[in-house]
């Protein structure tokens, strides 16, 4: 099985901690990133004020949203899909200023669309604070036909474009939000090397 | 290090204190193309000793018939400055290096705030050509002691327009740093250049006000300080140097003919960094390169602006 190893581009994923020194805040969570934001809420909490915006999930064995009501007391949002909250972010953004910090938990997927709405306002992704939770199932960009594949468990998976089995390697885009996929069988077509799932 | 050739083509006294150099090629060429915000350093032979001090270049770095750049006259400092004023005429030959940049615009920014505080208008001067060029969102915040000290601020009206807001300090006008940054879209960069106390209130207001670092720059040579003297070895030369009061501990190592790293000359930029094989006593790190951790651990120095107390002060050179 793969492990992972040294590669710049790859994203390196934290735990949420609040910003010592902010004049607002933004949590973005989805599914179990509710748990990255109920413990964010158990730290000291800043004078600052904040904002969650939450995508509750179907599949979800706890209602992180209905514990995220009772602890939040504050602007929270709960939202159905990765759409809305980056619809929500788009009308919202513009009018903030400097000062505001911004926390992303999440399926990898869901950090780096929520990146990706906010790099319009200016906001770099050096900037957002990132917490990797509920699964590690990878984006992936074909780079035979530049088709992004989503929700890849397995060491090769197959892209949606052009139906290639692709090899995932750990080289991300933070641009495409999705790691480099290679044709795995280009030199001897057919032979394909054990298909296993190690981004469950 | 490869130096360029040029000549003094004009000397202008800018303002009571500033003066205006405009080097050309001595070959009469070209000279190379540089980015908003670069210096160079420039080689002086003060009396049989050389001393390189870096300067921003300023104006448009599309134009590359001259260069120009403006020197403050420091009265009390190691007398480079003093030399280039009294000194330095047209037609006269001077070495310089060639342009590097450690104070460049963020270019994914969405707007730039940048700050001057006195001669720290000039690396300025070449960014607001590119931020003009490139049609990008900017203020120009220009701080100085009194009307006669505002160096360049007929020519910066002209080129900023609205942009462009003066702060005359004897005419009780004073930046608000806390409200001009607490203000500001997202997306926005902040850039300072000027006497320390201004450089620091800006990074600590910045940084209070919860700007990430990578929004905040800022550029401040510091000029060798004066100090005591003392003796170093150097471990690969094999021999001993004593450093004057009054030089450097990197001029010692060039006048004593070895050859060391360098680029900025003024603590910024880390490339003459030196490893310390042994010490017996303090260093004293004027450097605003290394890191708090790295200073007191006393294995690095760096040769441009430090110096060190003690007789033991072995080098990896």
């Amino acid at each position: 099985m793969e492990r992972g190893y040294w590669i710049k581009s790859k994203p390196i994923y934290q735990s949420l901690v609040w910003h010592n020194t902010a004049t607002s805040h933004l949590v973005v969570a989805q599914g179990q990133g509710g748990m990255a934001v109920l413990k964010l809420f158990q730290q000291m909490h800043p004078k600052q004020p904040v904002t969650v915006l939450y995508e509750q999930q179907a599949e979800s064995d706890v209602d992180y949203a209905n514990t995220l009501n009772k602890v939040t007391n504050e602007d929270l949002l709960v939202l159905e899909s990765t759409q809305e909250v980056v619809s929500v972010l788009k009308k919202i953004m513009p009018q903030k200023h400097m000062g505001l910090r911004i926390y992303v938990a999440g399926s990898e997927a869901f950090i780096w669309a929520v990146a990706e709405a906010v790099k319009e306002c200016g906001v770099e992704d050096g900037d957002i604070m990132k917490e990797l939770t509920g699964t590690l199932a990878r984006t992936i960009y074909c780079v035979h036909c530049k088709a992004i594949t989503h929700n890849i468990k397995t060491n090769v998976g197959k892209c949606s474009g052009c139906g290639r089995m692709l090899f995932v390697r750990d080289h991300f885009s933070r641009n495409l939000g999705a790691y480099m996929g290679l044709m795995v069988d280009a030199e001897s077509p057919g032979e394909l090397p054990e298909i296993e799932e190690i981004y469950p | 290090m490869s130096m360029i050739d040029v000549k003094v083509a004009a000397v202008e006294q800018v303002t009571p204190l500033v003066k205006h150099f405009t080097f050309v090629k001595a070959d009469g060429s070209t000279l190379p193309p540089f980015s908003g915000g670069s210096h160079v350093v420039i080689s002086m032979d003060i009396g049989g000793r050389v001393h390189r001090n870096p300067y921003s270049l300023m104006g448009s770095p599309l134009a590359t018939d001259a260069y120009h750049i403006s020197v403050r006259k420091q009265e009390h400092s190691r007398g480079g400055s003093v030399f280039m004023h009294e000194h330095v005429s047209v037609g006269m030959p001077m070495k310089i290096t060639y342009p590097v940049n450690l104070f460049a615009l963020a270019k994914k920014a969405h707007k730039h705030i940048l700050i001057a505080g006195g001669i720290g208008i000039t690396p300025f001067m070449s960014q607001i050509a590119d931020l003009e060029r490139l049609g990008a969102d900017y203020e120009l915040h220009y701080a100085f002691r009194s009307a006669e000290h505002g160096a360049f601020v007929a020519q910066l009206e002209k080129i900023c327009g609205r942009r462009l807001h003066c702060y005359i300090d004897d005419q009780g006008k004073r930046l608000d740093l806390e409200t001009l940054l607490a203000s500001q879209p997202l997306g926005t960069h902040v850039y300072v250049c000027g006497p320390g106390s201004m450089v620091t209130a800006v990074l600590e207001t910045a940084r209070n006000l919860g700007w990430p670092e990578r929004h905040i720059h800022n550029e401040q040579f510091l000029s060798p300080p004066v100090g005591e003297p003392f003796n170093i070895q150097l471990a690969k030369s094999n021999i001993e140097i004593e450093v004057p009061a009054d030089m450097s501990m990197l001029e010692a190592i060039e006048a004593a003919g070895v050859e060391a790293d360098y680029l900025c000359r003024g603590g910024v930029c880390g490339r003459c960094e030196l490893d310390v094989l042994e010490s017996d006593g303090a260093i004293l790190h004027n450097d605003h390169f290394l890191t708090d951790t790295e200073k007191v651990s006393c294995k690095k120095i760096m040769p441009c602006v430090s110096r060190a107390k003690g007789k033991r002060l072995l080098i990896d050179l």
